[in-house]
């Protein structure tokens, strides 16, 4: 490889941070390997060691994403494509019998099956629950705490403790919470003898609730950060305007805010459509979310194939809704 | 940050080395998470002692039990040499390659003849082999508070109500109607605590025993026929009593299992509880059961026909085909079945499934319940033991759970649909 | 410009602290019950209405770290007195500490705190590690679909674990990784690596290009200029993309209850199963809780500043 200093340069950096070369103002460094321009570095002094000795732009770039991709791929990619081939047969891992190829059996049992599509409306109805109750509780939580007092660094990293409690954790003492016999929450309340747990429709509120006890934190911070960022001087002149307080809030607090709530919805949704740990701990029967029924399928029932043709069916829908979460997000961002 | 950096794996590699297993010879058993492991754990630090071999007893709790240990099996992975495994896994373990056949060296060591006939069969038997050494007898009872039934108050008012002396339930009916006298929600006291937990067996198990009760069975085990059997009147019946049973339970008991039975009895919530016998010394020690002095115990009663059965409990031990130390479990399989060793693993706390140490005087005296757990031993009946037992398992709760506990659809539709489910899962066409 | 506070805001003031003081305390108060519970002794730690006052111990603490049975006779007095204190609070509760020999067997617990410990920071370090270097490239240089890699990368943190964890398992399962240290750091590095690298693309974006131009002007490679300048800047945001990795790695509760077993067991699947053989231990989950909970709340708090402004960095510039 030669290096040689030729032309000059007005700009670094093309708008999209490349650095390219100009024929402006100041020397540029080419290096070409048999006549082929390589690569391209901004200005050096020549003479530089430093530039006899760096690494090319483009090597950079591979080196620092490919890695990343290539792991990514190894460890997401291959083995979705392995439980495709799965999901097309008959196959039990604890069975010796080789796998046999039964096409789209599994997939038209699942489809049919009203237990699946029932954990279906399940954890649909969890995720709406769980997530709308965490936006409006962390962000009630972020509209309280913004404002200047004592110890607000303290309060609020307290107030993250319970995004750092272990979900298995959680779920085991907030059963014991709920329990009818012993637990204080019914004693707090003064409701006797009432079972959150037992039925489907108080269970998944118990967990939605605890599980909204557990992330409003998260939903918290970020809204935090997106109203520390709106400008005071906006408040100011709503102010002077005799703006009322659900105006000033409509029109200037909601729209700044919102693509951080965005965010935090498209992340929260994405974690709860997963949920497992909480509701697998605190009440199996009663709140059957798809990964819960995906999880006995795999690894108690030992159904392979049929889970795994389940786990995609899974994956598709999640990419769906993720898709046009993003596609607005974008949006948003555009506007 | 270099030096960090080097530092911190350096720290890795060691705590990593060291926390690996040693080349010194060991064993590993795996069980479940309950008191027999740990008196297990306590024998077992005998052979250490003797052999300078490390058996470690490496436990999970029940509700995963059946899950990590397939894990592993279907991984074909070699961290435990040993599993006590349930009488139910038998079928698909043995089939899927992963316990060693153990028929030589029973018939060879003679435990066919020294063991109890029915533990081997029970725990041990699938197609005609030996697949596991019996570890652990276990069998589902009861324990009810002996205060409450003999208070002169209580047995006032029973009789004059039911008609009969308030005592030890003779049949399903009596236990049925005292569960009913003692369910008073204003005072906080119910009648009974069931298994109801579906993460495992624990419904299951219930329902099987009321089931049996009834004159009842889950199905031909042998020929694998489930139509006709499972959702014979009998059977309806008896799902409809443990339904009425589980009105007389406390509030929020549908995941109930042995700590929340136990649990149930010492905090005086219930009269009676329903329990592995496994899990009864919790409630005969006085520093963990305020009551246990006014505890007492009873095997299964009849059903309505005369037939006694309990559910059976209990694990073998077998050796994984995977491990890498058979030898050395052999050598340890070898101690166990020593006449001296399963005393003391019945003094320990351990069901012997020897038969010298199981009716000898001093093991019926050596605890309040083991009386009651010989007469139950005798009673017992299982589950099914094929390679599906798990998915059937599933299907059992997924079926029933609902119907029991909630009381939704009848006994009738819970079961036609159970046949369906298990008709499909055997492989039957009808 | 002067503050324009009406009347109504001033006032409002000490009622909105008062506000927040009671939020906060309700909202922890399960946490300060945990706490609680985990120095109760085992008689009250169930009791309605629940104990607010009583004697602490830290029995525990004990029992979470040792492996027991139940008593089956009164333990002999002369061996009670000779036993140390520690042992002592276990025959109070009704139960024996198992030895071999002489030595005291220690529960699983310290181990599976270890592996906690192991797979948290190497899997934390490699995703931040990854992330970084990552969110760099896509930041400073033009690529090809950038926003589908960017999807792409996104979705991989969509699926449930389960789903990924079926085909891993298999594959695992070739390569002898089941039940290994080395299996749950590879998972945890990807599942972590997606949010690393969104975290750390806001926060690079942030950092001005011509901080970078700058330093090659004075003869610095693209490396030295990256090591230099970009990373001191994006400090801030590598800490709060730690301190969020490390708390998800830390609490990951599914992969590692399907994938490991002996060897490599984290603590989250193996606190709940400390409800007891017999009866439950609510005292011994809550101290196994507590002790649990202590790494990633210090490591939280420590790094608490960076956290609060590397969300707001991060997050705004989307």
């Amino acid at each position: 490889m030669r290096w040689s200093a030729t032309g000059t340069r007005r700009s670094a950096t093309t708008p999209d941070g490349v650095p390219t070369t100009d024929r402006g103002a100041s020397p540029v460094l080419i290096c070409r390997h048999q006549g082929v321009r390589l690569a391209v570095l901004a200005t050096l002094d020549s003479g530089s060691r430093a530039a006899a000795r760096g690494w090319s732009d483009l090597a950079i770039r591979n080196a620092f994403i490919l890695p990343t991709i290539a792991f990514l791929i190894v460890f997401n990619i291959f083995p979705l494509i392995y439980s495709l081939g799965f999901s097309f047969t008959e196959y039990r891992v604890s069975l010796q019998k080789p796998a046999e190829f039964i096409g789209l059996q599994n997939y038209a049992d699942l489809l049919s099956d009203p237990a699946i599509w029932r954990s279906f409306t399940t954890t649909a109805q969890y995720v709406i629950v769980s997530v709308g109750g965490q936006m409006i509780v962390g962000f009630g939580l972020a509209l309280l705490l913004n404002r200047p007092f004592k110890f607000k660094g303290l309060v609020t990293t307290l107030l993250m403790l319970p995004m750092m409690l272990s979900p298995a954790v959680v779920g085991l003492f907030w059963k014991l919470l709920y329990d009818p016999s012993w637990g204080p929450i019914n004693y707090a309340l003064g409701i006797g003898k009432f079972e959150w747990l037992s039925n489907r429709v108080n269970a998944l509120f118990a967990v939605a609730i605890t599980d909204i006890w557990m992330w409003s934190p998260f939903v918290m911070l970020l809204s935090l950060a997106g109203l520390s960022a709106i400008p005071k001087s906006l408040y100011e002149a709503a102010a002077i305007d005799r703006a009322s307080w659900w105006y000033t809030f409509r029109r200037i607090t909601l729209p700044l805010v919102s693509p951080l709530l965005l965010i935090a919805l498209i992340f929260r949704t994405m974690e709860a459509f997963k949920a497992f740990d909480l509701p697998f701990i605190m009440s199996t029967a009663s709140v059957e979310t798809i990964a819960i029924k995906l999880y006995q399928m795999a690894f108690q029932g030992w159904d392979t194939g049929r889970a795994s043709a389940l786990a995609y069916i899974v994956l598709i829908v999640v990419l769906c809704i993720t898709n046009i979460y993003v596609k607005y997000l974008n949006r948003a961002k555009e506007r | 940050m270099r030096t960090v950096h080097k530092g911190i794996l350096a720290g890795i590699g060691l705590m990593l080395a060291s926390s690996t297993s040693v080349l010194a010879q060991e064993l590993t058993i795996f069980w479940a998470e309950w008191d027999p492991a740990n008196y297990l754990q306590e024998l077992v630090n005998d052979y250490t002692a003797e052999t300078g071999v490390t058996v470690t007893v490496q436990t999970t709790p029940w509700s995963d039990f059946q899950t990590k240990t397939f894990a592993e099996l279907n991984a074909q992975g070699d961290a435990y040499d040993m599993v006590v495994g349930d009488s139910q896994w038998l079928g698909a373990a043995s089939e899927g390659g992963h316990y060693v056949d153990l028929t030589k060296f029973i018939t060879d060591n003679g435990v066919d003849k020294s063991f109890v006939p029915a533990t081997l069969q029970y725990y041990s038997l699938y197609g005609d082999k030996y697949w596991s050494v019996p570890l652990e007898g276990d069998a589902n009872g009861w324990a009810y508070r002996k205060d409450w039934f003999e208070d002169p108050t209580e047995m006032a008012n029973f009789k004059a109500k039911y008609g009969y002396d308030l005592g030890v339930p003779k049949n399903y009916k009596e236990l049925t109607d005292i569960a009913e006298f003692f369910t008073r929600p204003d005072e906080n006291k119910y009648g009974v605590a069931l298994y109801t937990q579906t993460s495992y067996d624990a419904m299951a198990m219930g329902v099987e025993q009321t089931i049996f009760t009834w004159g009842g069975d889950l199905g031909d085990y042998a020929n694998k026929k489930v139509t006709g059997i499972l959702n014979s009147p009998e059977n309806i019946e008896a799902l409809e009593a443990y339904r009425k049973l589980y009105t007389f339970t406390p509030p929020n008991w549908n995941q109930a299992f042995f700590v929340e039975n136990n649990q149930a009895f010492t905090e005086g919530l219930v009269a009676m509880a329903m329990n592995y016998f496994a899990f009864f010394p919790a409630l005969a020690n006085e520093a963990t059961n305020p009551h246990a002095k006014s505890t007492g115990y009873f095997a299964n009663p009849p059903g309505p026909t005369g037939a006694q059965h309990a559910a059976l409990g209990g694990q073998g031990i077998s050796i994984i085909s995977y491990s890498k130390n058979q030898e050395e479990a052999y050598k340890f399989l070898q101690w166990f079945i020593r006449d001296d060793v399963q005393q003391k693993w019945a003094d320990l706390g351990g069901y012997t499934c020897s038969a010298a140490v199981l009716n000898s005087e001093g093991f019926l005296k050596a605890t309040p319940y083991n009386q009651a757990f010989a007469d139950s031993m005798k009673i017992v009946k299982d589950f099914w033991a094929v390679p599906v037992f798990a998915d059937m398992l599933f299907q059992m709760n997924d079926r029933l759970h609902p119907y029991i506990t909630t009381g939704e659809g009848t006994a009738k539709d819970a079961l036609d649909a159970l046949v369906g489910d298990w008709n499909k899962t055997l492989g039957n066409d009808s | 410009m002067a503050a324009v506070t009406s009347r109504g805001q001033r006032f409002g003031r000490p009622v909105a602290i008062l506000a927040i003081l009671a939020v906060t305390l309700i909202f922890l108060s399960p946490i300060l019950w945990i706490g609680a519970t985990a120095f109760k002794p085992r008689a009250v730690a169930t009791s309605v209405p629940p104990t607010v006052f009583f004697d602490p111990e830290v029995t525990p603490f004990v029992k979470l770290l040792t492996k027991r049975v139940q008593l089956k006779q009164p333990v002999a007095p002369e061996v009670y007195e000779a036993a140390p204190w520690w042992e002592k609070l276990v025959y109070d509760g009704g139960e024996r500490v198992l030895k071999v020999g002489d030595e005291p067997q220690l529960s699983q617990y310290p181990n599976r705190f270890l592996n906690s410990l192991i797979v948290s920071i190497v899997s934390t370090v490699l995703a931040v590690s990854m992330g970084t270097i990552t969110a760099y490239g896509f930041s400073r240089f033009k690529i090809k679909g950038e926003q589908d890699l960017l999807f792409f990368i996104l979705s991989t943190r969509m699926l449930p674990p389960v789903v990924v964890a079926i085909p891993m398992f298999l594959m695992y399962r070739q390569f002898d990784l089941t039940d290994s240290h080395i299996g749950l750091i590879i998972l945890y590095t990807a599942f972590n690596l997606s949010f690393s690298v969104w975290l750390m693309k806001g926060f690079i974006d942030e950092i001005p290009k011509e901080y970078e131009e700058a330093a090659l002007v004075d003869g610095y490679t693209r490396m030295q200029a990256f090591f230099k300048i970009v990373l001191p800047e994006a400090a801030t945001g590598i800490a709060a993309t730690a301190v969020f990795c490390f708390i998800t790695a830390w609490n990951e509760y599914a992969f590692a209850l399907i994938m490991t077993n002996r060897r490599a067991q984290t603590a989250p699947p193996f606190i709940p199963s400390q409800i007891g053989s017999g009866l439950p231990e609510w005292t011994v989950i809550a101290a196994g809780t507590v002790l649990f909970l202590l790494p990633v709340a210090i490591f939280t708090f420590l790094l608490r500043n960076h956290l609060l402004r590397g969300v707001t960095f991060g997050a705004i510039r989307k």
